[in-house]
């Protein structure tokens, strides 16, 4: 029963039972399990692949410390992603639209890149806060600003996650509600809702997995900047 | 489950396809699920999962298969050059068997080679040595023969000499007198049994 718009966006409850632990843990279910054969079947060599190549693409560039977090990433993005991508699914519920959920993820990761840095090398951590070749003039501001920009990593991470997914799942129930309200009236505007319909689902399966993927390698060039 | 039922049977029976639908039909006469918007959501959503499955589901399986292949290519190979070093070095081998079998004909030939070499350099210095002695005895020779004639000429010149120192004046001049009448005589004769 729809109160408002952002109804769909509440955090599932059955019988006074909250069912976020079962949305969380849902990705889970749809993985295949690793076999111990040599050559296994279409799904986990289609996963091996996937793995491979995204992590030799996210990781090429970088220290082997760097490395040292590929297990990290690459579960962080196929986790985000296949939360994205049921959250499609008409009736589900996805944890990424909860701006807790994702400034969870964000906050963590964000502020373990920075400590890393100063922990390691922290003349380096805090020289990337001026970039080079700044007339005299502008060294201060510079460094106030670059302050605040790293600040407001963790929110920029969090916030784009959220806002992009909540979006694209107002629209689709928007123009689907008005779908749904014009096949009485003029079946002809349903038919253009529709195909946009189509269209703004298409975009938004490609911005699930986007989404996702952006998240992930921000959080690694963060990480390079800082190791 | 239900499918074993469908063709297992050997025939497609129409008993899921109605329970299918007449679950739907009932469900949405009685309101007990009603349209809404996710219901469009869902239609759509289903119309392109549908529509991706059936474009890219054989390539997606395809390329899956083929990941397998070049993996068992890859060790295939691994193992087939293997066996065909395995099999040249068996092959060497054998060669290398046969080469030791031909090692006495070396031998043989090796050894005639020798014995030949030591037959001629013993011919040669037998050679040289017969050359040697016989310039030795040539020499011995022509020296005796040389004793000889100087002997001879020594003897001859002591005989003129003192047959011309015997030879008195007188006797000189008697023998050229005779000598003189001698060839008188002689040429008349001579002229005599020309003109005649």
């Amino acid at each position: 029963m729809m109160v408002n718009s952002f109804s769909q966006f509440e955090s599932p409850v059955f019988l006074t039972i909250p069912l976020i632990l079962l949305a969380l843990i849902l990705p889970w279910a749809f993985y295949p399990s690793p076999s111990p054969r040599w050559l296994s079947n279409r799904t986990l060599t289609l996963q091996n692949w996937f793995i491979g190549r995204f992590a030799k693409q996210l990781l090429a560039s970088s220290t082997p410390k760097v490395h040292l977090w590929a297990t990290l990433l690459v579960s962080l993005m196929l986790y985000i992603i296949s939360l994205n991508l049921l959250g499609m699914l008409p009736y589900t519920f996805t944890p990424t639209t909860q701006l807790s959920m994702n400034m969870g993820l964000a906050v963590p990761l964000w502020l373990a890149t920075v400590l890393v840095g100063f922990r390691n090398q922290p003349t380096l951590s805090l020289a990337h806060l001026l970039p080079e070749g700044t007339p005299t003039l502008l060294v201060p501001v510079l460094i106030i600003i670059e302050t605040i920009s790293l600040l407001i990593r963790p929110f920029a991470l969090g916030v784009r996650l959220t806002a992009n997914l909540t979006a694209g799942h107002l629209l689709i129930q928007l123009i689907a509600t008005a779908t749904l309200a014009f096949m009485s009236i003029m079946p002809a505007i349903a038919t253009l809702t529709s195909i946009l319909l189509l269209l703004l689902t298409l975009l938004e399966i490609a911005v699930a997995m986007i989404q996702a993927y952006v998240f992930v390698l921000l959080l690694s060039l963060y990480l390079q900047e800082n190791s | 489950m239900l499918s074993r039922v469908v063709f297992v049977s050997g025939m497609r029976s129409r008993g899921p396809y109605m329970l299918g639908t007449g679950l739907i039909l009932y469900m949405l006469s009685k309101e007990i699920y009603v349209i809404n918007h996710e219901t469009i959501a869902a239609l759509t959503i289903g119309a392109i999962a549908v529509y991706g499955i059936k474009k890219f589901g054989p390539d997606v399986a395809a390329f899956a298969d083929k990941l397998n292949e070049e993996k068992v290519a890859q060790f295939q190979e691994v193992k087939d050059h293997a066996m065909s070093s395995l099999v040249q070095a068996i092959e060497n081998e054998k060669k290398e068997q046969w080469r030791v079998d031909g090692r006495s004909m070396l031998f043989d030939a090796k050894r005639n080679n020798v014995a030949m070499m030591l037959e001629t350099n013993y011919r040669e210095r037998l050679h040289m040595v017969t050359n040697e002695v016989k310039r030795r005895l040539d020499y011995q020779i022509a020296l005796q023969n040389l004793h000889r004639r100087m002997e001879l000429e020594h003897m001859v010149n002591w005989v003129e000499k003192s047959v011309i120192s015997s030879i008195s004046p007188q006797q000189e001049k008697e023998s050229i007198a005779k000598c003189i009448t001698d060839l008188k005589a002689l040429a008349k004769t001579t002229q005599a049994k020309a003109t005649a």
